[in-house]
């Protein structure tokens, strides 16, 4: 029996004291309550006037099969890719390795509609790629759902692996190199179950989004339980079934939660405190050039394709004289409500990642599974449902940029809380540890060693809530000030009434727009 | 050791306070809920701003949802009017509208309009059958010829599109329930395309990739000001039923409107020629008012248009979408 030392715990210790965590339980509690009035005001509607429900159980359960299919499936093709591109370009000694590491997290910011119309426009006989002579067929139903959402997601999956390769002590790796396995033996037994709380991060991210996502499986004609959401919601007056099938929805995401929860072993990642300089993976021959053409293709088709589409698509329409109107009104508010969004959203979840790593609590897994569950709804079922809440309970906030705030925060908080969770930790709690030994408060402690250990995990949260919000249209077209037009909506409205030509404008504002954080923040990861 | 938490609970909450007090609501400007895209009406409104000295907010949704959204807000809307895609919608919140001017209502013809005059139509979208012009299939007659076998796997539909609903829920006036169930199940049987709206169809007929489809008409005028669509053509199903629907978007002022006089000129500005010259040559419509044409299109008296009170397709828009479902087409 004592042969075996028992795992480490993965949990941060140090923090179990209650007297010391039940500030931040409050602060956690009260930052969920705009991830709980959704779902709540949702299963209130349906208790007190029915489900109203209008499709026959075995076309529900075909539906829950689809998403679910789409999701596995997009959810392994994303994490295979960004593993990839995350271990090319800090592992490798491959060349420009930091240019590509920028350019693969780059489509992050093409929201899932604009890559669906993307597809769509350079395929087909019509499309872009026909124009230089290569007529493929367009890949509508479930390949071009899976293709459009697995490109677009992949970054996330890269982002979150990033930092994960590079907290992994290169002393565990060396040693099994030093022990005679392979390169590829020490990727498996020991580097991807270090990387296991990145993986899993970004599995939730992508498939609860991929549940959630209504604009690349429309448009590519994929039935999915959220385009039948959708569906009902845009053809009926009453809302009830809708509002059915929404908590149905949320139901298969915590199913997938708690099975995730259940099979999360327990393991060690803490990265040593000694900071060693770690070798390279030479690529050779071979190696270099399929490494080389993997990333030119991804970045082709991700990155190339879309924007090419788009100018091609703007230049048509102005060379027929098709006026684009100004932009800037759109650009300015999308910017300040998608940065307020970011810091309201990473001081709120601060507190949540915090409590959420403690000690291994069914408390800490409930908060959690209310901030994911809030994630995984469909957006317009968000919108309709706070309308609701907050004409019959603060009817002075309704049609305020607040509301909307709150609105994002709720919906975004578990995007925001994975990232800082990861850095957490990853932390040593050895230093909080210490800094409480030597007598300093919690406050000196937050401010002098929690931040500042966490500050990279800040920072991705806030980007990725930032890019999230920027493309976020279904809540934001119903619960939006008067007037209030973001760009998002500017390419809801073109690209509803065949205005090409805008439409493309607009997107391509706002990736331009979106480019700046997420440039940001790989330029600071590339330092450190 | 517990000043941190509530530090930042205290920031959100100020932040939150803050924001909230900036932005509340302001009963100055005549506010608009238009389900008819920005792309579409704006330039319309802001000329309607600049020679009326009236400043206008506008709210821009679906139809379909600002109809809910109106029915959830009661009596506590800032809205002042409605305007609206299709008779659908605007029916729907019927209960919620004051009732016209008969000088405003005597401009168009009454079925454009409701019959107890509470919104009335302010340009026309008729259903149309796209298809691809070297395409060698018979172009159906009546509305039931779409279904036949020759065309099995080469018509794009939109099931779940507003138009398509609408479309269906005066099938459902014009036939009953049952006749309009067993012709959605004859179209899902013949294995249609569906897509999420017209202007794919029109797309996807223009490039060969389906032969035709049912669409609104103005989305091929509109494909071909963006430099597309030479190879498609509208054709209007001539046996007058209600494949040749003529759809009117309409306006209506709500009850709690607080601004009468500023709401009833923009309805009044809508049929105005100014008004009635941009539907024909901005936005390809049908204009609703004598003396004012669509050119380039089949004008809207040779039309057969199925009789069918447009007031009523919001009683059975509910039921449009339940049957499109139960057919499995959605």
């Amino acid at each position: 029996m004592g042969v075996i030392a028992p795992p480490p715990d993965r949990t941060r210790a140090s923090s179990t004291r209650p007297t010391r965590s039940l500030g931040w339980w409050i602060a956690a509690s009260v930052v969920l309550i705009p991830a709980l009035v959704p779902p709540i005001s949702l299963a209130i509607q349906v208790l007190l006037s029915g489900t109203g429900l209008i499709f026959p159980t075995s076309r529900l359960i075909e539906l829950l099969a689809a998403t679910l299919g789409l999701a596995v499936a997009v959810t392994i093709t994303s994490l295979s890719i960004g593993t990839i591109t995350a271990w090319l370009t800090t592992r490798t000694d491959l060349r420009g390795r930091n240019t590509w590491m920028v350019l693969a997290a780059l489509p992050l910011v093409i929201p899932s509609y604009m890559a669906a119309l993307t597809v769509i426009g350079a395929t087909g006989n019509n499309g872009l790629l026909a124009a230089i002579g290569l007529t493929i067929p367009t890949p509508y139903g479930f390949w071009g759902a899976w293709l459009a959402l697995s490109l677009f997601l992949a970054p996330l999956a890269h982002l979150t692996i990033i930092p994960g390769l590079r907290a992994i002590d290169p002393a565990i790796e060396d040693a099994g190199v030093g022990l005679g396995a392979s390169r590829w033996r020490v990727f498996w037994t020991i580097t991807l179950p270090q990387l296991r709380p990145s993986l899993v991060s970004a599995a939730l991210m992508i498939g609860l989004y991929t549940l959630s996502d209504f604009g690349a499986v429309s448009l590519l004609r994929y039935d999915t339980f959220t385009r039948a959401i959708y569906t009902l919601y845009a053809g009926q007056i009453d809302r009830r079934p809708a509002a059915t099938l929404s908590l149905i929805l949320m139901a298969l995401a915590l199913t997938v939660l708690t099975i995730e929860w259940s099979t999360r072993r327990r393991a060690g990642y803490r990265s040593s405190s000694t900071k060693r300089g770690r070798r390279l993976v030479v690529l050779r021959g071979p190696g270099r050039f399929v490494s080389i053409g993997f990333l030119g293709s991804l970045t082709a088709i991700s990155l190339l394709l879309p924007v090419s589409v788009l100018i091609y698509w703007l230049v048509r329409g102005l060379r027929l004289g098709n006026e684009l109107g100004s932009l800037w009104d759109e650009v300015g508010r999308t910017l300040g409500i998608a940065l307020a969004a970011a810091a309201v959203t990473v001081v709120a979840a601060f507190p949540l990642a915090m409590v959420t790593t403690w000690k291994r609590r069914r408390m800490s897994t409930t908060y959690e599974s209310v901030a994911w569950g809030a994630y995984s709804l469909p957006h317009i079922t968000v919108g309709v449902a706070v309308i609701a809440f907050v004409l019959r309970s603060a009817p002075i906030v309704y049609q305020t940029a607040a509301l909307l705030l709150l609105v994002y925060m709720g919906m975004f908080l578990a995007q925001a809380m994975s990232p800082i969770q990861d850095s957490l930790r990853r932390a040593s709690p050895d230093l909080e540890d210490a800094s409480r030994g030597l007598g300093r408060g919690q406050l000196t402690t937050l401010r002098r060693i929690t931040l500042p250990i966490t500050t990279p995990g800040l920072l991705a949260a806030a980007t990725l809530v930032f890019i999230s919000v920027m493309k976020e249209l279904p809540a934001t077209l119903l619960l939006r000030p008067n007037g209030f037009e973001t760009l998002a909506i500017r390419i809801w409205s073109a690209t509803g009434e065949a205005f090409y030509t805008r439409a493309s404008a607009a997107s391509l504002a706002l990736l331009a727009v979106s480019i700046v954080p997420l440039l940001v923040m790989t330029r600071r990861d590339l330092n450190t | 050791m517990r000043r941190s938490p509530t530090l930042i609970t205290a920031a959100v909450a100020g932040a939150v306070l803050s924001l909230a007090a900036c932005s509340g609501g302001n009963d100055g400007p005549l506010v608009i809920y238009s389900g008819r895209a920005e792309e579409l009406v704006q330039p319309l409104i802001d000329q309607f701003e600049e020679t009326s000295g009236i400043e206008v907010d506008v709210r821009y949704a679906g139809s379909t949802d600002l109809a809910a959204t109106l029915l959830e807000e009661g009596e506590a809307t800032e809205a002042d009017v409605f305007y609206a895609q299709d008779p659908a919608s605007l029916g729907s919140v019927a209960s919620m509208m004051t009732n016209l001017d008969d000088s405003i209502l005597d401009l168009v013809d009454s079925r454009f309009a409701d019959r107890e005059g509470r919104w009335i139509g302010t340009s026309g979208r008729v259903r149309a059958f796209i298809y691809n012009t070297s395409t060698d299939l018979p172009l159906p007659q009546t509305i039931d010829d779409v279904n036949a076998p020759s065309w099995s796997g080469q018509l794009g539909v939109a099931p779940t599109n507003g138009s398509f609903l609408a479309f269906v829920s005066a099938m459902i006036l014009e036939r009953g329930e049952e006749a309009t169930l067993s012709w959605l199940q004859d179209l899902a049987a013949n294995d249609p395309v569906s897509f999420e709206g017209n202007s794919p169809i029109v797309a996807a007929t223009d490039a060969g990739e389906i032969q035709g489809g049912l669409v609104n008409h103005y989305y091929l005028l509109r494909l071909r000001a963006e430099g597309a669509g030479e190879n498609a053509e509208n054709w209007i199903i001539p046996a007058g039923d209600v494949g040749s629907l003529v759809m009117p978007a309409g306006a209506a002022i709500l009850s709690t409107t607080d601004q009468s006089e500023a709401a009833t000129e923009f309805v009044e500005f809508l049929l105005s020629t100014t008004a009635q010259e941009f539907f024909a040559t901005e936005t390809f419509e049908y204009p609703l008012i004598e003396g004012v044409d669509l050119d380039g299109a089949v004008p809207l008296a040779d039309i057969p248009a199925p009789d069918i009170d447009l007031s009523q397709l919001a009683d059975v828009l509910d039921d449009a979408t339940r049957l499109v479902t139960e057919a499995g087409l959605v």
